[in-house]
Order: C-alpha cells, then sequence, then structure tokens
C-alpha cells in the first residue's frame, strides 16, 4: 500500500486476513460491515426478483401463497436489518473517526461486538428458511395475532427466530449508537467545535440519538410479542384481554423514527458532495445542521399516521397528521439548502454526483407522496396499498440507497485506495435511475385503484402496471451487475487514488488514501474554520499547506 | 492525548479503549435502557385502562404492605451506595466497602422479598394482561437488580486490587448510578402496580 | 457593462421566470384535474371529499416536483464546470432572508392542507364509537345471529381467515356477498374472530380495520348503482389476498326485494376461496410451509357469486 510514511511509523501491512477476524480497527470494520451488508443486499434483491416474478401475473402461480408471504416478510427484513443498518453503520465507522479526526471509535471493541453480531442475527434469520414449517410470514411488521398464531406449534419457529434476530439487531445498533454518539461528542479534533463539524457527523448524530430512544420501545414490545408466541401470555392476545393494537404504536414509535435513521445520513452524504462537486460552500451550514435535530424531535411524535385505519380515535388522527406535516418543513430547508448550494456552482457530473442528484430527484417525489399520506383522508384510502409501497420504496430505495451508492463510489478512493471507474459508475447509475422509477412509479397508480400491499394475487384490472412495475424491478436487479464489477475490479487493479481526487475539503481528506491504522495518530491538526470553505480560500486546519505538501510529496515518491 | 476538543499533547496514543469514554457511554445506555421501562410502563398503563376485567378471577388485587416494607430498604440502599461513594473518594477503603456491602445486602434482601410474594401469588404470568404486566414488569426490574448486585460485587473484587481504587473509579460511579436508575425506576413501578389499584 | 443594459437582463430574467412558473402553474392545474383518472368510481358520499382532496395535492405537488426539479435541471444544463476549470465557484455561504422564505412558505402551505384535511375527515365522519367486546362464544356463531343486537339499517361485517360474512340483522339474512342500497346511509359492526383484518372498499375510498376484541361502529352511504370490490386490507395470513368479496349496489326496491328473498332460502356455505385452496394443497404429498387451516365456510343465506364482474 502507498501510505506507509506519514506520520506515524509504517505498520507492517497486515493484509486482508484482518477483514475476516474479530478487529478493532474502526476502518476495517466499516469495510466488514459494507461488504456484509452487500452479500446480505444480493439476497434480499434475490427474493425481491422472486416477488416481482410473483406479481407479474394476477393468479398466485409462480410460488406457493404460504411460499409468497415468507418470502415477502423476509425480503423488508433482509433489506432493512441486514442491509440498510449495516451499510450505514459502515459509513459511520469510516467517515465518523476520520471527519472528526479521532484515531478510532470511543469503544473499538464494542464496536467489534456490534458488528459480529450482524453476521450471527444473519445467520439466525437465514436458518429460518429450513425450520419446519418455514420461515416468519407476517411481514416486517409482525403484527399480532397473526405473527403469535404458530400454526405448527413448535417452540422453534420461524417467527420466534424472527424476533429474536430482531432483538439482537436491536442490540448490535445500541451498541453502535452509544459508540457513534460518545464519539461525536467527546472525539472531536481540537478546534472542531460542534458547528464546525460536517453535516454528516450531525446527521449521524441526530440519527444515532433516534436510535437510542427509539429502539428500546421495539425491543419492549418484541419481548412481549415473544412472550405470547411463546410462553402464552397475552399481551396482545384478544382472547386474554390482551390489544393487539399496542404492539403497533411499540413498533410505529420505532419503525417511524427508523426511516429518518436511515434517512438523515444519506441528507448528511448529499450535504457533503453537493459542495464538493459544485465547488461553492453548504447554502445555510447552522440551518441545515439544526433541521436535523428538529426533524428527530419531530420524528418522535409522528408514528400514530401508520395506524390512521387501525382505531384510533379522530383527533389522535389530526394531532398526528399535523405533526407529521410539519416534518415537510425542516426536511424542505434542506432541500431548498442543496438547490441554494448547486446553484450559480460549477459543475462536476461525475458517478458520485449523479447519484446525488437522481437521489435528490426520488427524494422529493417521495416527499410529495409522504405529505398526501399523512393526510388522513387520502391515507384512509391508500394505506395498506401499493401506494404506500411505492412511497417508501422510492424513499429508501429512490433517495436512500441511491445516496448509499453515491457515498460508496465518493469515499470508495480514500479507504480503498484506488479509484473507480467512471464509464461502469455512470452506467450503474443509469440503469439505477431507470429501473427504481420504472419499479416504483406503477406502484402509485396500483395504489390509488386499490391494490392492496402483500397479496399473492390481484385481480385482472391490475396486471398492466404490475407488468411494467415488474420490468423495472428486472431492470434493478440488472443494475448490481455493473456496480459488483466496478468495485471488485477497481479493488484489485483500479488506478492508484491520492490524497484527494475530488479536490474536497475535510479532514478525511488530510489523510492518505487509505489512511493508517489510527489515522492522524498524535498529529492531529487544529480545526480552525467551518467545513465547505470551497472558493472562499480559507484553511481548514493549521499548517494545511505544509500537511498536503507531505502527503504530495510521499505520493510522489511511492 | 489529542482525542478531546482541548489539545493535551504529550500522553500516548491509546488505541484499544478510552476510559474517560466509559462514563458518557454508560449514562447514554442509561437513557436508552430508560426507554424500554417506559415502554412496559405506558403499555400496562394502556392495558389496564382498557380492560374490561383487569384482574384474573380469585384475585382481589395485590398486598401493598410488605412490597412497602422491601421499596423502603431498596430506596435506603441509594442513600447508602452513595455514603459509599463519598468514601470512597476521600480514599477511606474501609468505609467504602462497609457501605458498599450494606447496598448489596439491601438489594440482595429486596430480591428476597420479591421472591417470596411471587410464590405466594395465585395467579401466573398467563393470567390475563394482570399477570403478565405485572411478572413482566416486577421481573424484568428484578432482572436490573440482580445485575446491579452483580456490578457491585465486581467492583468490590476490584478495590482490593492494590492502587486501583483510580482506575476503577469509573467503574464505581457507573454502578452506583445504575443503582440509583434501578431505584428510581422501582419507585414509579411501585406507584403503578401497587399504589394504583 | 452599462446600467440599461443590466436591467434589461433583468427584465429578461424575470419575464422568463414568470412565463416558465405561469407553465408550471398550468402543468399543476392540469394533474391536479387528471388526479381524478387515477382513482376508482365515486361511489360514496365519502369519494368526492377524498378525491378532491387528493387532486387539490396533486397540483400543489406537481409544482413543488417541477419546481425543485426546474433548479436541477437549470444547474445542469448552465452551471457546468468548464472541462479543465479546477477553480472554485463564488462563495456564497446563505441568506437568512431567504432561509426565511422557504421556511415559511412550507409552513403555511402545510398548516393550509391540513386545515383543509381536518376539515374534510369531519364532514366525512365515518368513525363511530370503538368499543371493546368480550370475544364471542363461537358455538353461538355456528348456528344463527343474535338478531335483537342491532337494529334494522346495521349491518353486521364478520372477518374472518379468510372469509367476509353479512349479517342484516333486523330482517334474519346473512350472506357471503355485501347488499346496499343506494343513497342509505348505513352502519357497519366490524368485528373479527381470530387476526386484524382491514375493511376496504375501493369505490367508497373507506378502510378501516377490523380488530379482534373490539366492535367498531363505521358510517357510509353509498351514492352509486354497480358491483365492487371489498377487499382485505391489513395482511390476515396466507390466503390474505384471496379475503374479497363483492359489494352490489342496488335501488332501495332492489335491495328490499333481495332481502325479502333472501331470508326465504336455506342456509349453506358461503364463499371461501380459502376453504377450496386448501383442500388441494393439502391433498399434495407435500403441503409446504405451514398454514393455519382456514375457518370453515360461514353458513349464509346467499353465498353471492365469485364470477360476476365488478366495476372497482
Amino acid at each position: 500500500m502507498t501510505i506507509a510514511t506519514f506520520p506515524p511509523e509504517p505498520k507492517p501491512d497486515q493484509g486482508r486476513s484482518r477483514y475476516f477476524g474479530f478487529c478493532t480497527d474502526a476502518k476495517v470494520i466499516g469495510i466488514q460491515y459494507i461488504v456484509t451488508a452487500f452479500f446480505f443486499f444480493l439476497i434480499g434483491g434475490l427474493l425481491a426478483m422472486v416477488i416481482r416474478g410473483e406479481l407479474i401475473t394476477p393468479q398466485s402461480d409462480l410460488v406457493d401463497r404460504a411460499v409468497y408471504n415468507g418470502i415477502y416478510t423476509m425480503h423488508g427484513t433482509i433489506m432493512l436489518f441486514l442491509f440498510i443498518f449495516p451499510v450505514l453503520n459502515g459509513l459511520n465507522n469510516l467517515l465518523i473517526p476520520t471527519m472528526i479526526g479521532a484515531p478510532d471509535m470511543a469503544f473499538p471493541r464494542l464496536n467489534a461486538v456490534a458488528f459480529w453480531l450482524v453476521p450471527i442475527f444473519g445467520f439466525l434469520l437465514m436458518a429460518s428458511f429450513f425450520v419446519p414449517g418455514g420461515p416468519a410470514y407476517s411481514g416486517w411488521w409482525s403484527y399480532p395475532p397473526v405473527s403469535i398464531q404458530n400454526p405448527l406449534g413448535h417452540l422453534i419457529n420461524g417467527q420466534g427466530m424472527w424476533i429474536t434476530a430482531v432483538a439482537l439487531s436491536g442490540v448490535s445498533s445500541i451498541m453502535g449508537a452509544i459508540n457513534f454518539v460518545t464519539t461525536i461528542l467527546r472525539m472531536r479534533a481540537p478546534g472542531m467545535t460542534l458547528f464546525r463539524m460536517p453535516v454528516f457527523c450531525w446527521t449521524a448524530l441526530a440519527a444515532q440519538s433516534l436510535q437510542l430512544i427509539g429502539l428500546p420501545a421495539l425491543t419492549g414490545g418484541a419481548i412481549m410479542l415473544l412472550m405470547d408466541l411463546t410462553f402464552g401470555t397475552s399481551f396482545y392476545r384478544p382472547e386474554g384481554g390482551g390489544d393487539p393494537v399496542l404492539y403497533q404504536h411499540f413498533f410505529w414509535f420505532y419503525s417511524h423514527p427508523a426511516v429518518y435513521v436511515i434517512i438523515l445520513p444519506v441528507f448528511g452524504v448529499f450535504s457533503e458532495l453537493f459542495p464538493v462537486y459544485s465547488r461553492k460552500p453548504l447554502f445555510g451550514y447552522l440551518y441545515v445542521a439544526l433541521a436535523s435535530f428538529i426533524i428527530v424531535g419531530l420524528g418522535l411524535i409522528v408514528w400514530v399516521h401508520h395506524m390512521f385505519p387501525s382505531g384510533v380515535a379522530q383527533w389522535m388522527r389530526n394531532l398526528f397528521m399535523v405533526t407529521t406535516m410539519l416534518i415537510a418543513v425542516p426536511t424542505g430547508v434542506k432541500v431548498f439548502a442543496w438547490l441554494g448550494t448547486l446553484w450559480g456552482g460549477k459543475l462536476r457530473l461525475t458517478t458520485p454526483m449523479l447519484f446525488c442528484l437522481g437521489g435528490l430527484f426520488n427524494f422529493v417525489f417521495a416527499g410529495i407522496t409522504g405529505i398526501m399520506l399523512a393526510t388522513v383522508p387520502v391515507d384512509i384510502h391508500v394505506s395498506n396499498t401499493y401506494f404506500v409501497v411505492g412511497h417508501f420504496h422510492y424513499v429508501i430505495y429512490g433517495a436512500a440507497v441511491m445516496g448509499i451508492f453515491a457515498a460508496i463510489y465518493h469515499w470508495f478512493p480514500k479507504f480503498i485506495g484506488r479509484m473507480p471507474y467512471e464509464g461502469l459508475g455512470k452506467l450503474h447509475f443509469l440503469l439505477t435511475f431507470i429501473g427504481a422509477n420504472l419499479n416504483f412509479l406503477p406502484m402509485h397508480p396500483l395504489g390509488l385503484m386499490g391494490m392492496p400491499r402483500r397479496v399473492s394475487s390481484y385481480d385482472p384490472e391490475f396486471t398492466f402496471w404490475n407488468v411494467v412495475a415488474s420490468l423495472g424491478a428486472f431492470l434493478l436487479g440488472v443494475s448490481i451487475i455493473p456496480f459488483l464489477l466496478n468495485m471488485l475490479s477497481a479493488w484489485i487493479r483500479g488506478p492508484k487514488a491520492t490524497h484527494n481526487p475530488w479536490n474536497a475539503i475535510g479532514l478525511e481528506w488530510l489523510l492518505p488514501s487509505p489512511p493508517p491504522e489510527d489515522n492522524f495518530g498524535e498529529d492531529v491538526p487544529t480545526v480552525i474554520s467551518r467545513p465547505y470553505g470551497y472558493g472562499s480560500g480559507q484553511p481548514l486546519v493549521e499548517h494545511q499547506d505544509e500537511i498536503e505538501r507531505r502527503l504530495e510529496l510521499m505520493e510522489a515518491s511511492a | 492525548m489529542t482525542t478531546t476538543t482541548l489539545p493535551q499533547p504529550g500522553a500516548p496514543a491509546e488505541h484499544e479503549e478510552h476510559p474517560k469514554h466509559n462514563l458518557t457511554g454508560f449514562i447514554i445506555f442509561l437513557c436508552s435502557e430508560s426507554v424500554i421501562f417506559l415502554a412496559f410502563f405506558s403499555g400496562y398503563a394502556l392495558l389496564k385502562t382498557s380492560a374490561l376485567n383487569w384482574l384474573p378471577e380469585g384475585v382481589e388485587g395485590l398486598e401493598w404492605q410488605t412490597p412497602l416494607v422491601n421499596t423502603i430498604v431498596l430506596v435506603s440502599s441509594s442513600g447508602t451506595i452513595a455514603l459509599a461513594e463519598y468514601f470512597k473518594n476521600r480514599e477511606k477503603m474501609l468505609l467504602f466497602r462497609g457501605f458498599w456491602l450494606m447496598s448489596m445486602a439491601m438489594g440482595a434482601y429486596f430480591l428476597y422479598g420479591q421472591a417470596v410474594e411471587w410464590s405466594g401469588l395465585r395467579f401466573g404470568f398467563t393470567s390475563g394482561t394482570f399477570g403478565g404486566t405485572f411478572y413482566l414488569l416486577t421481573g424484568f426490574h428484578g432482572l436490573h437488580v440482580a445485575t446491579g448486585i452483580l456490578l457491585m460485587g465486581l467492583m468490590l473484587i476490584k478495590s482490593f486490587i492494590p492502587g486501583n481504587y483510580q482506575g476503577g473509579e469509573q467503574g464505581v460511579q457507573a454502578t452506583s448510578l445504575f443503582w440509583h436508575f434501578v431505584d428510581v425506576i422501582w419507585i414509579i413501578l411501585f406507584l403503578l402496580i401497587y399504589v394504583w389499584q | 457593462m452599462t446600467s440599461s443594459s443590466t436591467r434589461s437582463i433583468n427584465t429578461t430574467a424575470i419575464a422568463g421566470l414568470s412565463v416558465w412558473v405561469g407553465l408550471i402553474v398550468l402543468v399543476s392545474y392540469w394533474m391536479g384535474q387528471q388526479a381524478h383518472r387515477w382513482l376508482p368510481v365515486q361511489a360514496s358520499t365519502a369519494a368526492p371529499l377524498v378525491d378532491d382532496l387528493f387532486s387539490f395535492e396533486t397540483a400543489i405537488g406537481t409544482f413543488v416536483f417541477l419546481g425543485v426539479v426546474s433548479v436541477m435541471a437549470w444547474v445542469m444544463l448552465f452551471n457546468r464546470a468548464e472541462k479543465y476549470d479546477d477553480t472554485d465557484a463564488v462563495p456564497i455561504e446563505g441568506n437568512t432572508l431567504l432561509e426565511v422564505i422557504w421556511t415559511a412558505i412550507p409552513f403555511v402551505l402545510v398548516m393550509g392542507i391540513a386545515f383543509w384535511t381536518i376539515r374534510a375527515s369531519d364532514q366525512l365522519g365515518t368513525l363511530g364509537p370503538m368499543e371493546h367486546i368480550h370475544p364471542r362464544n363461537p358455538v353461538e356463531d355456528a348456528g344463527g345471529y343474535p338478531g335483537d343486537r342491532l337494529p334494522a339499517e346495521q349491518v353486521e361485517v364478520i372477518a374472518r381467515q379468510w372469509s367476509w360474512e353479512f349479517r342484516y340483522p333486523g330482517s334474519n339474512v346473512s350472506s357471503t356477498e355485501l347488499h346496499l342500497a343506494v343513497d342509505q346511509p348505513v352502519t357497519f359492526r366490524l368485528v373479527s374472530e381470530d387476526v386484524l383484518h382491514g375493511f376496504y372498499i375501493p369505490a367508497f375510498r373507506v378502510k378501516q380495520d377490523v380488530i379482534p376484541g373490539r366492535a367498531i361502529d363505521f358510517n357510509v352511504t353509498p351514492t352509486r348503482e354497480g358491483v365492487y370490490r371489498l377487499r382485505d386490507s391489513q395482511f390476515s395470513g396466507t390466503w390474505f389476498a384471496a379475503n374479497q368479496s363483492d359489494v352490489v349496489v342496488e335501488s332501495a326496491q332492489d335491495h328490499e326485494a333481495w332481502l325479502e328473498q333472501a331470508a326465504r332460502l336455506p342456509l349453506q356455505p358461503g364463499l371461501s376461496l380459502a376453504v377450496s385452496e386448501y383442500a388441494t394443497r393439502q391433498s399434495r404429498s407435500n403441503p409446504g410451509w405451514a398454514t393455519v387451516p382456514p375457518a370453515p365456510p360461514p353458513q349464509v343465506n346467499v353465498p353471492g357469486s365469485s364470477a360476476q364482474p365488478h366495476q372497482a
């Protein structure tokens, strides 16, 4: 590797074996997270292909209905708990310490434990395909009483394994959240006040705070669900006086904020990348940073909008509609700030920039359907239909996954030390953008026409849009091929990356690519200005020229 | 160590552990842990207020005098553990150990009282939502008390390692925080389950 | 550059912007009108309220979306860096006035929508009381129905895994096909015998989860004759997708006639696609992943038919 001589003494290259064991280096853990996440992404994607294959015809003909229900349940669970959360934790691990100039996370061993829980509960979830009776089939919500019916009556059953896996995922996420929050609060470089922190760290702090507040509620609800399923208690069992709606409160109290846990770091990625590729400072930094916490506050008091048709009183519907709509305000602030950043800039349409622009496009669309879903009468018509499925796939795939791809292309040179290929990257973008829109846009008319979600068969009048959606899904399936090709070939024999190939401003770009194990080691530079000083000519840290000269010398000699 | 906002050159960079941050991390954990109790409390309140028949057949209600004695013992152990901490800060290790052990004993007495109460009850955890929530809340809290006693035991053993009380300081602080947390949770729990009948 | 030329550029810019905004407003209005076409036929008093609100939101949403996309398209077309231009752009860090404006406008906008919505929901008034009930005795259900439970104009809806049963207590009729008289308010009493179900008639634009252990009163007034679909909208297990039923809205006379005729018919098994599919499934050598067996089809006067064409 190229870096060996900058500040700390060269460490012997410990080789790729580090990536396969219990390693406490945040950068190794970050890559472990991301690679594991993409392994599960492929499995979840294959399940999605089966779902769209089944739905290309009105009849239930490709797989048995019970199998279909298991597959869509596992698709949702895998994509959320084994892809999105781990991949974001991977980005957090790579970016937070390097962006704030810390040598590692605050609790490196806890960090490694949190990561290794992911393959463990991933294995548990995969194993549930092979237990008698098949995996959980009640949707990723697992609403009781369906989820506590346990048709075979075995003590070990798919649903029980599902709950255990989700609880373990919660434990892993809490460990991660404690680590990220402590690291951001206590380990920033000298001079880096909170309001000199890159927006990605602000959004990560906001998102991880949400995890800390929301996840325990889900865990509590899940414990009660597991007891109902396994030990015959009746918290949610109507026969014993329990209330199935209670579970929905627990579930959505976490699972709505979970969407913000996913999208906030992606807002962070947008806020990092738009300035770099339009050569302008982030418009209204302070406002964008604070908007994340307004979203946190509001995000905790909107969960009932998932339950408008579940039998909640009218005043509650109105109250939660208003709080939900208020979220549009801080979110709008961010969108307009990005437009302000782009306006009058000098845009470079590189692969990461294209993914950001595409992600923003999809996100604005999703935001608008989100407002529609917040208004009670419209929501009552389209809730639990394909309209909702379309809406959240626009958020999760259209915006979040595209933002994650942008982040991967942008920071790949930094952490791998090699450049990904632009041609393959742009092909990947094009296929993803077209595929996602072709897949998820038709779901909106389907929902408006009244096609419920989670169905394995449907009335023939829904056929046309379902065929379009399925073709889009298959295109989306193909779109992952150029990505994998790009990553693998760039990792093995891509051109060597300099320390700052995008000419970006940030502490991480003052490190060699890839950074040494303890980042800046003892020579943490003192931060003297706000991030995103594009065009101002102001250095970010003391002795910036000297640091950069040393990096360049080192790169020249390598 | 140059990891905080203040530049402090000189100390060697420690890659494995950052003991200064342990307490921060632990406080964040406690905040998060309190939400799970909050979830159980609100679930209890919701199930109780909406129930048609709250108490299972043949159950009149809960006896509250003995649990009140238990409560007083547990809550006063918050005082003894604070005293222990006070003496530790003054480096009076004997008094520290004495009060520390006393807090442990009071916690153990509470658990014993709980076990006695459980064994005398005429309903199980499958007796409707009343039975379920009662055992869930008291059991989950009892688990925390047991964890607290174990942690205190660990800290007590650590105090015998010569010169260790400086390094173990955060552990003592964290354990005592955890103990106060467990006590506060119990007070809410007692009000919810025994007083509000 | 002279001041007159600056002014003329400004005038051109403002004129161009106005034309563009005008165009977007027109397109948004058109989209708002189009929105009605994406929805099924309007067959209840609730439908126009929901559709108008949706149309209004579509228009506003289109305006916001096209506005944002216009800016994105503009910068992608005209604010590109030259090929070898490595320099930075003009560093504008923010503009407080602009930030206040774009906080205030969305705020006013969403509050306006919320106000409209609250008024519309009040007008809808679909939701009646939701009482907690004891789960009923299954023996009671096997035979008939307690005719004294509900007044005549009410329909008791019983959801099961996986069939719907409709009881008209005033007329001693039960059916697996929902018959309603046009322009007459009806109150459903929704109960479930096993798990959550969703009572959803897209043509009526109404939906309500059916919650075991509770009875939920739910008001609707159908306004258009025809055959529509009732779909289970809350996932209820293996045959969730097949848990559908027909809703027949007919004139008051036809409805009376139907009730009278139905009351004379003997009880027979109602429609349940799940029961027949389950039988085929169990006859296979390897029935596959476990499933809850379907409840036996309800004994009803009118099973209805699964083959008649529906309008939405």
